[in-house]
């Protein structure tokens, strides 16, 4: 089956629209990383170019959302086409939200300099986000290239986050309860981790997306949801 | 939340109106139909896409025997309208006909006044006894075809003399006025602007209330927006038959998906 429509321009909307969602999980895995590390070393400065740079990644949200209702306008897309269309729209909407997250971040590292880590969380803070950010980088690579395969894998790999994420809930709930003076920096850290962990459930949504893309099914929700366990935990703790 | 979905797109597969198997059909040595097996479901509007020279008009035709008025036209296989074989040498082809209409593409109303061209069907099908039956005839199928309105005050005048768009409604009334039981369209609104188009497929969706329509269309949004099931045709086979949302989101032959994408098959 031939690949290309008998209309060039078409597949040039198609393309166009797409590279504009790949660019935009390029920005967000820069944000994501540059958040991590104006965290780590707590420079307010790289924490500021992060804040300033969502506004370029919802300009690409609002460009692909745009683009995407004049081709379905304009060219009637039906089959993969259609379902491509829709996954893009969908993949840039959780593009745009991790962009918040990262930002989140980089807000919350700025209202934190000045005061002391908890010892320990932040590497695995580091950790996850890397973790988290090759999530995004791998699952718009199973986009670009429709693997299916590689984006269930990510749908199991999310778990792994979810993981680090009760470990390191765990670990501020004991520093907290430990001594009162850590739960303003406490709370901002588990707001960091929760958005990281959010970015990853956003990874998912991509991955989802890119399976409908490909199949036309949208894979069932049937993943244990270890979000609960922390709840579990923090009233057995209290 | 079911009831919030789109659902008037059903149809009951249950009851099949046609039913099409083996179906072969040779221009002289052209094989134009390759062994098509088909059931078309009562009350439900399908649609035959494919492109020019899928043989796809030709399978409609063969539907009401319109093909017997080719002398090198040859149908093998079984057709059966409601478990009748309509090959059958005791079918009378003028009685098929009456009940399986047929709309084409071009309007061709007779050169006779719009009453006469609805009225014709009914007056040598012996469908009406009296004067005052076939006036109630004429005004019902007028009516049905949405036509009523527009022509109640001049039902002497020509038919041809009518718009385009209205032109093919009185096709269709004179189709309807026969009482069919399947309504066959040929590209019913290739010559027609797109009101007229959106009045035709109004009153196609009204139509499949009481009978089994089957649309031949090169519209493939024509045919996502009226039928309930799609058949795609290509080279004089039958490629895929399913339900009309999923040949378009999801076709599962690559053919059709390179046909309905617009893709260079």
């Amino acid at each position: 089956m031939n690949d290309q429509h008998i209309v060039a321009s078409f597949d040039r909307d198609l393309e166009s629209i797409q590279s504009s969602v790949i660019k935009m999980g390029g920005l967000v895995e820069q944000a994501l990383a540059d958040a991590a590390k104006a965290l780590k070393s707590r420079d307010a400065d790289l924490a500021e170019v992060v804040r300033k740079g969502d506004k370029v990644i919802d300009e690409l949200d609002l460009h692909v959302k745009t683009d995407a209702a004049r081709l379905l306008a304009l060219r009637s897309p039906t089959a993969k086409d259609l379902r491509l269309v829709l996954a893009v729209m969908e993949i840039s909407s959780h593009l745009e939200r991790c962009g918040d997250y990262a930002k989140n971040i980089a807000k919350r590292t700025q209202a934190m300099s000045g005061a002391g880590a908890i010892t320990g969380t932040l590497s695995d803070l580091g950790r996850m986000s890397a973790f988290v950010e090759n999530m995004i980088n791998d699952v718009l690579d199973a986009f670009i290239q429709r693997d299916v395969a590689k984006a269930e894998e990510i749908i199991e790999r999310d778990l792994e986050a979810d993981q680090i994420y009760n470990t390191l809930f765990r670990s501020f709930l004991t520093h907290m309860m430990e001594d009162h003076k850590n739960i303003a920096v406490g709370m901002h850290l588990h707001f960091i981790a929760k958005n990281i962990e959010r970015i990853g459930d956003h990874a998912t949504g991509i991955a989802e997306q890119t399976i409908y893309a490909v199949t036309g099914k949208l894979p069932e929700d049937d993943r244990p949801k270890y979000d609960r366990i922390a709840l579990e935990l923090h009233e057995s703790d209290l | 939340m079911d009831d919030l979905r789109i659902i008037e797109r059903t149809s009951n597969m249950n009851d099949i109106k046609i039913s099409a198997k083996g179906v072969q059909v040779f221009y002289g040595d052209t094989h134009a139909i390759k062994d098509v097996d088909v059931e078309i479901a009562d009350k439900t509007v399908t649609a035959f896409i494919g492109p020019s020279g899928c043989g796809k008009s030709t399978f409609l035709r063969c539907l009401n025997r319109m093909n017997d008025t080719i002398d090198i036209c040859r149908v093998e296989g079984s057709i059966a309208i409601d478990g009748q074989d309509i090959y059958d040498k005791r079918v009378d082809p003028v009685q098929l006909r009456a009940k399986v209409g047929m709309v084409f593409q071009k309007p061709n109303p007779f050169p006779k006044s719009i009453y006469d061209n609805v009225a014709y069907g009914p007056k040598i099908h012996g469908l009406a006894r009296t004067k005052a039956d076939l006036d109630e005839i004429v005004e019902a199928s007028l009516r049905r075809a949405a036509l009523w309105n527009e022509v109640k005050d001049r039902l002497q005048a020509p038919g041809t003399g009518l718009s385009g768009g209205q032109q093919q409604r009185l096709c269709i009334a004179r189709a309807v006025a026969t009482a069919p039981e399947v309504l066959l369209m040929d590209e019913p609104c290739s010559a027609l602007d797109p009101i007229a188009t959106a009045q035709v497929e109004e009153l196609i969706d009204e139509l499949r209330q009481q009978f089994s329509v089957v649309i031949v269309t090169h519209s493939m949004q024509q045919a996502a927006r009226v039928s309930q099931k799609t058949a795609f045709f290509h080279l004089g086979n039958l490629v895929e038959f399913n339900d009309t949302d999923q040949i378009f989101t999801n076709p599962q032959d690559p053919r059709t998906e390179s046909y309905i994408t617009g893709r260079i098959g």
